[in-house]
């Protein structure tokens, strides 16, 4: 492919759109302590219930 | 003063005749042939073809949503109707796929305006913690959801007398064939086209000659309310939010509009995409359901031969009450619906594996050089057809809980999408509004509460306390 051609294709993506960008990883977030906490108990509360659901569902095919 | 702009990719540099050189930025095969493809967008929208546009720009939330209208969906509402006829479920399915639709243009927005996956986005703005709780709580529903996908081809198979070898085959062949284009596309355009045949469910709900009057009536009111065991119904309401918005939902979509090379001037069509996509699901969800009624008052779940909707042989208890014809289509449309549902619960696992690991994860790469991602597409693939081979696995089961399940881990996935599409940073002045916001937290608290109600409530059965 001729560089003509390249940047043709180029100009039909958005500069961010290439490869090369998209695999600069972003910058992290910073949370406060409040919501990495609430993040967590969500996170286990779920983890609870899920728990229970495969639990019940184990139990009932043994049963 | 302004700050200097970072360098760009494209930015050229002046030489010292005035010209400006532009350099080449190293174009991967990948990036050539989401141009090619963004090539026909710009045409269209210089000429005026607004039917073409669309054409081009519909895709991953018709996708997204006629995907999760799979296999133990179409169970769930055909159970549903099954056990409650026509009344509070058939609104219901809209109200839930309406909560799709806030979730999903979420997700659609944030892949245009970022151009990165919901896996890779959870993983670098919120650490490799997260990112890995996110694609582990995926991969293990997506593998339950791939088993119950295939039991749902295997129902539909055994109603023409094939065996459950014949459903793994078919499956994993499927998957395999798809991918074989190298291009994001390609495989798009045929996976659409499969989906069309979701409206099956549709056909069978007609020919099942149901009152429409009950229908209308159902509709409108909402009623009659579910009776019987608080368990059952809290079960088919968890598994019927479980049917409509799925953490893989999340992944795939925010995934596929980056790689299909959507930006945030396609946002609207994006919107378009995805309202299609729910109504066309909606509407053939409650084809399932009213398909599924038809075997209410003549037992319900519990009619059929041989212990019928226990092994989940919904196609053969339909054809004693409404006949070969509409059994038949019935059949068709779970093989169908696990066909389609197969496919792109696959691709959602290879992006999520490829964008945490950080590796090639586009369809428009080859296979040599996405390996991971086409790879973890058909191993997933692989390790659910090998489990329905399995002889004596509880599919109905099965079928419900894979729902239930996904019903339980969606929140989290959800609070993080929220946040994502919150963060001014990324999204800059395409940020969630506070009316948005405030409809995705309502979502998220319902879900929780239905997810929850469940686990305790058979958890406390399961142990005997009530």
């Amino acid at each position: 492919m001729t560089a003509a051609e390249q940047q043709e294709l180029v100009e039909f993506l958005e500069r961010d759109q290439l490869v090369l960008d998209t695999s600069r990883p972003v910058d992290r977030m910073v949370l406060s302590g409040p919501v990495r906490a609430a993040l967590w108990a969500f996170r286990v509360f779920v983890m609870v219930v899920s728990a229970m659901v495969i639990y019940a569902f184990v139990s009932q095919l043994v049963h | 003063m302004n700050p200097p702009s970072p360098p760009s990719l494209l930015d050229g540099a002046v030489s010292g005749d005035g010209t400006i050189a532009l350099p080449r930025p190293p174009l991967t095969p990948e990036d050539e042939a989401r141009s090619q493809d963004r090539f026909r967008v710009h045409n269209a929208r210089r000429h005026g073809r607004r039917w073409t546009l669309l054409w081009l720009l519909v895709g991953p939330g018709i996708l997204a949503m006629l995907g999760e209208n799979d296999g133990p969906s179409m169970i769930s509402y055909a159970t549903t109707g099954a056990t409650y006829g026509i009344g509070f479920f058939l609104p219901f399915i809209l109200v839930t796929f309406a909560m799709a639709v806030v979730c999903q243009e979420m997700c659609m927005r944030v892949g245009a305006v970022t151009h990165r996956g919901y896996g890779q986005l959870v993983l670098e703005r919120f650490g490799p913690v997260w990112g890995w709780f996110s694609a582990g709580d995926l991969i293990f529903t997506n593998v339950v959801t791939l088993i119950a996908e295939f039991v749902a081809i295997r129902i539909g198979l055994s109603f023409f007398h094939l065996g459950a070898g014949v459903a793994a085959l078919l499956g994993v062949v499927l998957v395999v064939f798809t991918l074989s284009g190298g291009r994001y596309w390609r495989w798009e355009r045929i996976v659409l086209g499969m989906a069309v045949f979701n409206g099956l469910f549709l056909v069978a709900a007609i020919m099942t000659r149901p009152h429409w009057g009950t229908v209308g009536h159902g509709l409108i009111t909402a009623s009659p309310f579910p009776g019987g065991s608080f368990n059952t119904l809290l079960l088919l309401v968890a598994s019927t939010i479980g049917a409509t918005v799925t953490p893989w939902m999340i992944f795939f979509q925010q995934s596929a509009s980056a790689d299909k090379g959507l930006t945030p001037g396609d946002l609207r069509h994006g919107r378009y995409d995805t309202i299609a996509g729910a109504v066309f699901a909606a509407l053939f969800g409650c084809g399932a359901l009213i398909a599924g009624a038809a075997l209410f008052g003549h037992g319900g779940a519990g009619f059929g031969p041989a212990d019928a909707l226990a092994g989940a042989g919904f196609p053969g208890a339909l054809k004693l009450v409404s006949g070969n014809a509409a059994a038949t289509v019935f059949a068709l449309g779970l093989i169908e619906a696990g066909a389609v549902a197969i496919l792109t619960i696959s691709a959602s696992t290879g992006y999520a594996v490829g964008e945490c690991i950080g590796v090639a994860h586009s369809f428009n790469n080859s296979t040599r050089k996405a390996s991971v991602f086409y790879g973890a597409n058909v191993g997933a693939a692989l390790i659910a057809a090998v489990i329905i081979l399995i002889p004596g696995a509880p599919l109905l089961s099965i079928a419900l809980n894979a729902n239930v399940l996904a019903t339980v881990l969606l929140p989290v996935a959800l609070v993080f999408l929220i946040i994502l599409a919150n963060d001014r940073e990324l999204m800059g002045q395409w940020a969630n509004s506070a009316v948005t916001n405030r409809i995705a937290v309502a979502i998220v608290v319902f879900i929780s509460i239905c997810g929850a109600a469940y686990g305790i409530d058979s958890f406390l059965q399961t142990v005997h306390i009530v």
